[in-house]
């Protein structure tokens, strides 16, 4: 099961809930299923989000794969640049 | 709109004369902005860099005559005329950048009438004469006379100046320009000034001519600035009373490019910085 | 990953620079073609407005006008997001800042155009406005647009308020309490432009077909495309946007301005539209920065250790809701390894134009905080500021403040170098401070598209999607030929249009580099697999038994020595024998791109007399992961490091009481001039990026954040008392002194 910190202003969306952990392969799964855990979180999920896995920060990216061990921090998107 | 080149300045002041929008071109580094911007939309733009000896530099009674076509770069490359007068040549060398300079013109400053033209100060401190040539004939005047406010001179109708004459000097005297603006070049002064000192032979102020830019409607001549140094080795009580003179003299606006408070402070700090330039120059040793 | 190199770390000519010193690069502007009309745009003089009604009736029946337009013209879209970017371009109903285009107009030759401009009769109603962050987020400001505010916040903020973020870990609380000194300043911020050279120009030809050609200036012609198809409402296929050459953007040409304003004249005249934008709409209408208003608070020990850190960033973005501050408060404190951290942004809306990425958006600003309470802790408590800066830096396995764990990055690399250069040590002159900062930026990967052609004289044409804005066809051209194992000058890399490859993100985030670079390699490997299977073919071996080594195909395996190698030129030559062209492509969006940090070091003299600051000498050092072509690396780093000076010194958006702009041009928003700067010195630091082939890291950013503190830091010590407003332009140092 990976490790899932919501982060920062994000968890206004959660219930102030900051950890949880979510089995997912992939990271389209793990949207999906935090999504349903919390459904406040679903139009920010929907309008995209950046999520670093082990430290790796990957910007909408669905494939990704998710390890048992994971820790992934779900961001809000970076934009701009 | 027309373009005429003027054959000489008879035809230059018939044609300012001929009751169109018409507009003398020198430089055209002020003319040509405006134009572009659409502040200006002259009818008849009469260009006077033809007109013979416009364009020349040369020695007339111990002093130098700059004729009104003369640009900034054919002035710092005259090694005479700068040895004499080193502040009126480096205020017009301020001017812009290495492309303007090869355009720009000291006449033009003048008449373009901006209160923060760098030249002017430096002219003013000199002791500079305009020719003066329109429909009633030539006469002679001091650009101070000129003076009149933003955008504006004081010549009549149909009057262009043909050259700016700046005198024979004596033995020990120097003068220097300096003005100041938030960077190094590009830029338009926020406050300025020109000093021209006379020394005697024991290096104390003889005669001076102190000269403000870009803090009042026009450049401002200062006499109590002047006073102040006279009789003087530059001290700093000299040099304080210069620049409390200088504050004094100060009528400048609040605007983006620079506070009330800022202008006049900076005007003294300019006084007394070109004053202590100019009395090296003329040999006195600070 | 990759360490020797044949090509990469070498100087090569650019590839477009004769074509720029000679003038014969074509610019936005420089396209016309026969029959073609010229736009102008009536731009509104209110800060702030109900268009009442707009009589275009005079302007139309002018001799020489083929179409004018309004917001009317357009229809709504169904993203909003391209609906604030449409109305940006054409008011709709309210003008909403100086300089909003209200209407516009093609003719036969600008002057026409600029004459019916002054026919058309605009009744407006004049609204309250509000142009200050501070006031605009304060609750009773005039709202700029209603329902936008972001969830969840308070009636403690105004509607303006469009966006809040939060970012930390621990308890900052906890850590002032165990903090010996700990202190809170606000700070100010002015919005900058980006100050590009190139106005914003483009060539519009749209049919009644619905097919379209639109060339411009852009970061981005994907973007251009997606964007102006849905407002135009045709189909993205059939609009064929091809980018000019571009005289800079650094953020400013990733949107649309003026392009769906020169399709739709277009489309109403039925005849091609130039638009070019004067410096003055480049100033009243194109994107600036955001200005900012911060309160940091930061705790440290005696030691210098930070215990505890806190930073409140409000933003102004301009008149429609944006999303920015997150990148500042993600970048506030990413330079430090804390247990007690929180960063939160609040963007908001005010009576300006619609802000733009500016190089590093929403980070210089907010490491300016943070960097001068640094400084300021460090003065008082009498400690080195680059010591203190690596007893906190960031290292790889840092959690952030942000939330990701750092992999290896180079800061402590390049605050050693920075300790070490004998800059750090040199003596200072009179009213002369030395300033030092660090800065950070995140950089991007994201989509791209690359296409590789194998030519039959062996040479190799590359198209890529992305617009060169700081020498990427020079760098994309190395690493191709660095994978080929060929020279250099045997590539072209040409940016092509959106018909000739697939699609590109931006050019930004610093990503070009890295992601077309990884799409480059990628690319030459699937062309030197085909050129293997070839090489296979004709030795009549196995396509596994051959490897490429040196620009060569040769045997391997038990087939070692067996033929001599094939090059690629020998294997080109004969393509139209062996199976047709060869050529590869590679589609991707990578990820990983490796953030990058910097520290910069500057002398600041500042006169007593007139409070002019002169900067005496500047070193930047950055880390970059591996510069491909050092000199245009080196000219990013001097580049940031000019703009932050100009940003730190004395450019600046200068609004009057009226919510007008007073200095749209470059003569009263002052960025730095040549004679104004030493000579920058950059100085490379390569830790790779474990996420790129060759190790590369985007480092066209990095480079603006740190400056604004260094010179603020720098000016602090020199003058002995502190600013807290940027610019720190002479009237006010004076008044502070
Ligand atoms: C990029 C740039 C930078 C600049 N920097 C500076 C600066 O640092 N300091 C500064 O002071 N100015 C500056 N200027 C303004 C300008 O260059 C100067 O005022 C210059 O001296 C004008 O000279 P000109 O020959 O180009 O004048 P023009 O543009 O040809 O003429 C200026 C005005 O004088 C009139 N005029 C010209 N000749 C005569 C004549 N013989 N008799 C009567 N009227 C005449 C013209 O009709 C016009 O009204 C700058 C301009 C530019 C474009």
């Amino acid at each position: 099961m990976a490790r899932v910190v919501i982060f920062g202003s994000l968890r206004a969306f959660t219930d102030g809930e900051g950890e949880m952990e979510i089995d997912a392969q992939t990271t389209r799964e793990l949207l999906r299923k935090l999504a349903t855990r919390h459904p406040a979180l679903a139009e920010t999920i929907d309008a995209g989000v950046s999520l670093a896995i082990d430290g790796e920060v990957f910007k909408e990216a669905w494939f990704t794969p998710i390890g048992p061990e994971s820790e992934v921090v779900v961001m809000p998107l970076m934009v701009g640049g | 709109m027309r373009y005429v080149v003027a054959k000489d300045s008879r035809d230059a002041v018939a044609l300012l004369n001929t009751g169109e929008n018409a507009r003398l071109l020198a430089g055209g580094t002020d003319v040509l902005v405006q134009m572009k911007l659409g502040n200006k939309t002259p009818s008849l733009l009469i260009d006077i860099k033809s007109i013979n000896g416009f364009s020349d530099i040369f020695a007339e009674n111990g002093g130098f005559r700059i004729g009104a076509a003369v640009n900034g770069a054919e002035m710092g490359a005259h090694a005479a005329l700068k040895a004499m007068w080193p502040g009126v040549v480096e205020a017009v060398e301020l001017i812009g950048s290495t492309q303007v300079q090869g355009r720009a013109t000291m006449v033009g400053n003048l008449c373009n009438g901006s209160p923060a033209a760098d030249a002017v100060p430096a002219m003013l401190a000199a002791g500079a004469m305009a020719r003066v040539e329109g429909p009633s004939g030539t006469r002679d005047m001091l650009v101070a006379e000129l003076l009149k406010g933003p955008g504006q001179t004081k010549l009549g109708k149909a009057e262009l100046i043909s050259s700016i004459y700046l005198p024979a000097r004596p033995e020990h005297s120097g003068d220097a320009y300096l003005r100041f603006i938030p960077r190094t070049e590009m830029d338009i002064a926020v406050a300025s000034a020109g000093v021209n000192l006379v020394l005697d032979a024991s290096g104390t102020v003889a005669d001076a001519t102190v000269a403000l830019g870009a803090v009042a409607p026009t450049a401002v001549v200062v006499p109590d600035a002047a006073a102040a140094l006279l009789g003087s080795k530059l001290g700093a009580q000299a040099l304080e009373a210069c620049a409390a003179a200088c504050a004094a003299a100060c009528s400048p606006i609040d605007d983006r490019r620079g506070t009330v408070e800022f202008r006049t402070k900076i005007a003294g700090v300019m006084a007394t910085r070109a004053a202590n330039i100019a009395y090296t120059r003329a040999g006195g040793q600070l | 990953m990759k360490q020797d190199f044949k090509i990469l770390g070498t100087r090569p000519a650019r590839p477009d620079g004769l074509d720029k010193v000679t003038g014969k690069a074509m610019f936005g502007a420089d396209k016309s073609v026969t029959g073609m009309l010229h736009a102008r745009i009536l731009r509104s003089p209110h800060a702030h407005a109900e268009i009442v009604s707009i009589d275009t009736s005079k302007a139309e029946a002018l001799a020489g006008v083929k179409a004018v337009i309004t917001g009317d013209d357009f229809a709504d879209v169904e993203s909003r997001w391209t609906r604030y970017t449409m109305q940006n371009c054409m008011a709709q109903g309210r003008a909403l800042y100086d300089g909003h285009a209200v209407a516009a107009v093609a003719a036969i030759s600008k002057t026409v155009a600029a004459k019916a401009l002054k026919l058309i009769e605009v009744e407006y109603s004049v609204l309250p406005h509000v142009t200050d962050v501070d006031e605009a987020m304060a609750p009773g400001a005039p709202v700029l647009h209603e329902g936008v505010k972001a969830r969840k916040l308070g009636d403690d903020v105004s509607g303006n308020t469009v966006g809040y973020y939060s970012f930390g870990h621990g308890n900052p609380e906890t850590g002032f309490a165990e903090a010996d000194e700990v202190i809170e300043r606000t700070f100010k911020t002015a919005a900058v432009h980006q100050g590009y050279i190139e106005p914003h120009s483009c060539l519009a030809d749209l049919g009644g077909d619905g097919r379209g050609e639109l060339w411009c200036s852009t970061q981005g012609h994907y973007m251009v495309r997606e964007v102006c198809s849905e407002i135009l409402g045709i189909d993205a296929s059939q609009l064929r946007v091809t980018a000019s050459e571009i005289g800079g953007g650094f953020g400013g040409k990733t949107t649309v301005f003026i392009e769906p304003v020169a399709l739709k004249l277009s489309q109403k005249a039925g005849k091609p539209v130039k638009l070019v934008m004067s410096r003055e709409e480049v100033f009243r209408a194109s994107g600036p920065t955001m200005s900012s208003s911060i309160d940091v608070k930061i705790g440290m020990s005696k030691a210098g250790k930070i215990k505890g850190a806190h930073a409140k960033l409000r933003y102004q973005g301009g008149a429609f809701p944006y999303q920015m501050v997150m990148m500042g408060a993600m970048s506030a404190f990413a330079a430090y390894d804390l247990e007690h951290v929180q960063a939160e942004g609040w963007d908001v809306m005010t009576n300006r134009p619609k802000m733009i990425s500016y190089r590093a958006p929403g980070a210089p600003m907010a490491v300016y905080a943070v960097e001068s309470v640094m400084d300021e802790l460090c003065q008082k408590l009498g400690l080195d500021p680059i010591d203190t800066r690596l007893l906190n830096a960031a290292r790889e396995g840092t959690k952030s403040s942000y939330g990701p764990t750092f992999k290896a990055i180079g800061l402590v690399e390049a605050l050693e170098a920075a300790k070490a250069h004998p800059h750090y040590s040199a003596p200072l002159a009179p009213n002369t401070g030395r300033g030092v900062s660090c800065g950070f930026w995140f950089n991007f990967g994201g989509q791209v598209s690359v296409s590789m052609a194998i030519n039959a004289d062996g040479t190799v044409s590359l198209i890529e999607g992305n617009p060169d804005i700081g020498g990427s066809r020079a760098s994309i051209s190395m690493m191709a030929a660095e994978a080929l194992g060929i020279e250099y000058d045997r590539i072209r890399t040409i940016v092509g249009d959106t018909a000739s490859v697939g699609f590109s993100d931006v050019t930004d985030g610093s990503r070009v580099t890295f992601a077309v670079g990884i799409a480059t390699i990628n690319a030459a490997k699937a062309a030197i697999k085909e050129m293997c299977k070839r090489a296979a073919k004709i030795w009549e071996i196995d396509a596994e038994a051959v490897e490429w080594v040196d620009g060569a195909a040769q045997p391997t395996g038990h087939n070692a020595g067996d033929f001599p190698p094939m090059s690629l030129a020998e294997i080109a030559a004969i393509s139209g024998k062996t199976g047709g062209p060869i050529a590869g492509h590679h589609e991707g969006a990578p990820d990983k791109a490796g953030v990058s940090f910097g520290v910069h070091m500057v002398d600041v003299e500042v006169d007593p007399e007139t409070g002019f600051t002169s900067i005496k000498r500047y070193t930047a050092f950055q880390d970059v992961g591996k510069a491909i072509h050092p000199a245009y690396v080196e000219g990013q780093i001097q580049g940031g490091a000019v703009q932050g000076i100009g940003w730190a010194l004395n450019e600046e958006y200068i609004y009057g009481e009226d919510g007008l702009l007073q200095n749209p041009g470059f003569l009263d928003y002052r960025i730095p001039v040549a004679s104004d700067l030493p000579m920058i010195e950059p100085v490379i630091i390569e830790v790779p990026n474990p996420g790129h082939p060759y190790g590369v890291r985007g480092c066209g950013e990095t480079a603006i954040v740190p400056p604004l503190a260094a010179v603020a830091n720098g000016v602090a010590q020199a003058m002995g008392v502190r600013m807290f407003e940027l610019p720190m332009s002479p009237p006010k140092i004076l008044k502070a002194l």
